[in-house]
């Protein structure tokens, strides 16, 4: 199967996942016997939401919030130190962006050779090859993107809705590229309408 | 990442783990993060000190673009996603669909079906009117919470 890169050739068959899933992930905690007792489960649970609540998996993208434990495994001494690994399985909310997936955001700033956004913690570059012909660069105070005929302009802390096309994960953040060349992506002007 | 390159949303190829789970749409996200920051709220004063910049920003971005804004219209949605889901199976909406229905808070079936090309696949003139109806209810709702 081959990565369709060019937008008019997409498969019929397209769909677009959302960014936000509910989903069991599995960790294994390391515990020092300190926290052995009465409290065992809810110091791992709390050990487990330090842990893992605002990271990034490079499977999974951003880990927002745990909402649930499914299981707590068999503690297992690990040899060697007096350290006990417990298996947990936990339900959780993660964040991540899809290549094709359609989303917006808000404008953060507009440079010459495009614009960055940011869709919650998820960085968005649009470069302008990818903002459509008819809208210009115009430097200034506010730089901004603006139509030909100067019905659309799109400048810092605008909302739009726009397209990502690839991105990469790295340990601190997400960061993708974008386009809002396609019909329907642009300027949201407000709920329900895009200019 | 390596693992990245096979995957595509145009294809659907997005890993299995991500095609069973369950997909949220932006105002359910909000009521589980503001939860979460009442929560913390309790604990201490300043709360925002202790959820990490990753999950601030989230929950802004969730209640900026969260149509609905209240629980009980949120819950009307995802129910009707799943009474829709059984009067329609035929139509096969699948959850993804009608969660991105949902976040963009199309008007017109036309731009529905440019987000989500699928819609068109499930024969034309059918999906067409569905999918008109099912973007007029969403709509009340919105108008009604």
């Amino acid at each position: 199967m081959n990565v369709a890169s060019e937008t008019e050739v997409r498969g019929e068959r397209e769909k677009r996942p959302e960014m936000f899933f509910h989903i069991v992930l599995e960790r294994n905690m390391q515990l020092h016997p300190r926290f052995f007792g009465q409290n065992l489960r809810e110091n791992l649970v709390s050990k487990l939401i330090k842990d893992v609540e605002g990271t990034i998996s490079g499977r999974h993208g951003f880990v927002l919030a745990v909402t649930g434990i499914e299981s707590v495994g068999k503690g297992l001494i690990r040899d060697g130190t007096p350290f006990v690994t417990f298996p947990v399985k936990y339900r959780c909310v993660v964040f991540r962006p899809f290549e094709g997936e359609v989303l917006e955001a808000v404008v953060t700033r507009v440079v010459q050779h495009g614009l960055f956004a940011e869709a919650g913690p998820l960085k968005i570059f649009v470069s302008n090859h990818c903002i459509p012909d008819d809208m210009e660069y115009q430097t200034g105070d506010m730089p901004n993107y603006t139509k030909s005929d100067g019905s659309v302009r799109i400048q810092k802390d605008c909302e739009v809705r726009l397209k990502i096309f690839g991105f990469s994960i790295d340990a601190t953040e997400i960061s993708c590229v974008g386009s809002i060349k396609e019909r329907f992506l642009g300027l949201i002007t407000d709920p329900g309408a895009v200019a | 990442m390596s693992g990245e390159e096979e995957e595509n949303a145009a294809e659907l190829k997005i890993g299995d783990e991500f095609l069973k789970a369950k997909c949220l749409m932006n105002c359910e996200v909000s009521l589980i993060l503001e939860h979460k920051y009442e929560q913390l709220q309790q604990v201490s004063e300043d709360p925002m000190n202790q959820v990490s910049q990753v999950i601030e920003k989230s929950l802004q971005y969730v209640k900026r673009f969260s149509r609905y804004k209240n629980p009980d219209a949120v819950r009307q949605v995802r129910e009707y996603h799943l009474s829709f889901h059984r009067i329609l199976s035929r139509h096969q909406f699948t959850e993804f669909e009608l969660c991105v229905l949902g976040n963009l808070c199309l008007e017109t079936a036309k731009e529905a079906v440019a987000m989500v090309p699928s819609l068109k696949t499930k024969g034309s003139a059918h999906s067409n009117k569905a999918t008109e109806n099912i973007l007029n209810d969403l709509s009340l709702v919105k108008r009604f919470e």
